[in-house]
């Protein structure tokens, strides 16, 4: 009885394992979509708008779903604050903190860090560019998400079940 | 009202918040410059301020602001966004909350022979700019036109740093309000204004809303033009009173003409040590000529106070003719004029007035010249 209880609970983290790892797949193409979404407004409020940053980001993270939308509000709310530090520094620390939270990898991160070092530092021009530039980074990053998603997400799902159905049977 | 400096770094802010309260409270410059001693400039004089926010004369011990306090000056003061100010920039100053304008000096970026941004910026001078409330209640009753029962098109003259846009500032509020302070006046009520804030210093304008009070009935265009701004006041604003800023350019003086003949009075402003400069600059002599202005209001600053005296058109053209110093009218190999220079001229040919300048542990000793 005691062996049929745990056989079943292996069973159930198994395949709640599988499930995490297949929604980390699905999750990632979506959360960089979302970012994409949000650079374009960036690049609106910078471009035609002239909107000062600090109040570009906020917007920015009113139409971000969380976990995306804590970041840039933070970094706004950061470039306002008392003791405020450069865009870069406040850019790096709050990414570096929260980059964990989301589904996105390494690659992302750069592309992000990579525009943080830039921006607000020089003309309207160049920031659009620097803007443009990361969205097209994100752009690839995503198609490979995509790719890695439809290749791993069932996997991972089927894989899930299938393992801890393997433990079971070694149990038994 | 204590400044707050929230526009400044942190590092900066924490020093100059140790200053003296008295220096506080008459601050009007703060000049900041990478690696060279900080310096303020305080009712007339100036000083170096050292790393425990004390004063002194010698520039020695002044505390120096590094690279990164300029870096971290900078992106505050254009509020991280470098790209909404370039237009600010390329003029070389920009307008901070408050209406302090903080001009820039740097390494300037040329595309055609033209400065197009301004990079390497290490020079900074923070102009402290104050409401004075009622400062200008002693001169608008001076600048009526009781028969029209509003104010006189008029010209406010005097160099830099002796309180003209305040002076403006507050007669915008008293005309807005209807404080004509006039015993004629007592039952006028107050006059649309349109203010043409060129510079962000008038209104200082946040978002639009003019953070210092310009009175119930006035109007800002933020940071445009004065020449397109004024005429696009007058055309869809429909203001009895206008306000511009510091006019000398040649459209501005065709934007005045229109605004005469829609009828509607200006106030303005215009860098000039006195009259007889107002009347050798080209296009403000032409505006006088033109019998444009009905009032001359020169101010003059000494000590903490600013004194006025308001000439009409005709006093105003008697007095530049009489101070006037032409030094390039008798061409050096031509006959010797008519008339030798007597020594009732001589006053005329003075050097220029310099501000008052006074080293801080010698109060009260006058270093410049006194204001004529």
């Amino acid at each position: 009885m005691l062996k049929l209880i745990g056989a079943a609970l292996v069973l159930f983290a198994g395949t709640m394992i599988g499930f995490v790892q297949a929604a980390r797949f699905a999750e990632r193409p979506r959360q960089i979509r979302q970012l994409i979404h949000a650079l374009q407004r960036l690049e609106t409020e910078i471009g035609y708008g002239q909107t000062p940053l600090p109040d570009a980001l906020r917007r920015m993270s009113l139409v971000l779903p969380p976990p995306l939308s804590g970041m840039f509000a933070d970094i706004a709310g950061e470039l306002r604050s008392e003791r405020s530090s450069t865009v870069n520094e406040s850019w790096e620390r709050v990414l570096g903190e929260k980059w964990g939270a989301t589904s996105m990898r390494a690659g992302e991160k750069e592309a992000m860090l990579r525009l943080g070092a830039s921006l607000g530092g020089s003309g309207r021009d160049d920031q659009l560019k620097h803007v443009r530039l990361a969205v097209l980074q994100l752009q690839d990053e995503e198609a490979a998400a995509r790719e890695e998603q439809q290749r791993y997400e069932k996997l991972s799902r089927s894989l899930g079940v299938l393992g801890a159905a393997l433990v079971v049977i070694l149990m038994l | 009202m204590p400044l707050q400096f929230e526009w400044l770094p942190h590092t900066l802010r924490r020093l100059l918040a140790k200053l003296p309260p008295a220096v506080a409270d008459e601050l009007e410059e703060i000049r900041i410059r990478e690696n060279r001693p900080l310096e303020v400039g305080y009712g007339g004089r100036f000083a170096f301020v050292a790393a425990d926010g004390t004063l002194s004369a010698d520039h020695g011990p002044g505390y120096r602001p590094s690279r990164e306090d300029c870096r971290a000056l900078l992106e505050k003061l254009t509020d991280h966004s470098l790209y909404a100010v370039e237009e600010e920039l390329r003029r070389g100053f920009v307008t901070v909350a408050g209406g302090h304008r903080v001009g820039l000096a740097g390494r300037t970026v040329l595309e055609g022979g033209a400065v197009r941004h301004l990079r390497d910026v290490t020079g900074f001078n923070v102009r402290i700019a104050r409401a004075r409330t009622g400062c200008s209640a002693k001169l608008l009753p001076e600048l009526l036109d009781v028969a029209a029962r509003t104010v006189r098109h008029t010209l406010l003259i005097s160099a830099p740093q002796q309180g003209k846009t305040t002076m403006l500032r507050d007669l915008a509020r008293a005309v807005s309000a209807g404080e004509w302070n006039h015993p004629s006046a007592r039952n006028w009520s107050g006059r649309k204004v349109g203010v043409v804030d060129e510079r962000s210093e008038i209104a200082a304008c946040e978002r639009g809303v003019p953070s210092f009070d310009l009175g119930p009935r006035t109007d800002v265009l933020d940071a445009c033009p004065k020449a397109e701004g004024m005429m696009m006041l007058i055309r869809s604003m429909s203001p009895e009173v206008l306000v511009v800023d510091e006019i000398g350019r040649a459209e501005d003086a065709e934007a005045l003409r229109e605004a005469l003949h829609a009828g509607v009075r200006v106030l303005a402003t215009a860098h000039a040590s006195g009259l007889a400069d107002v009347f050798r600059r080209p296009v403000l002599a032409e505006l006088a000529r033109e019998g444009m202005f009905g009032a001359y209001a020169v101010l003059s600053r000494s000590g903490g106070r600013v004194a006025h005296r308001v000439y009409g058109p005709e006093e105003a053209e008697e007095e530049a003719r009489r101070t006037a110093r032409r030094p390039w009218s008798a061409p050096r190999d031509a006959p010797a004029p008519a008339q030798p220079p007597e020594a009732g001229r001589e006053p005329a040919l003075r050097p220029r007035p310099l501000p008052l300048i006074r080293s801080p542990d010698r109060p009260g000793e006058s270093g410049g010249a006194d204001h004529a």
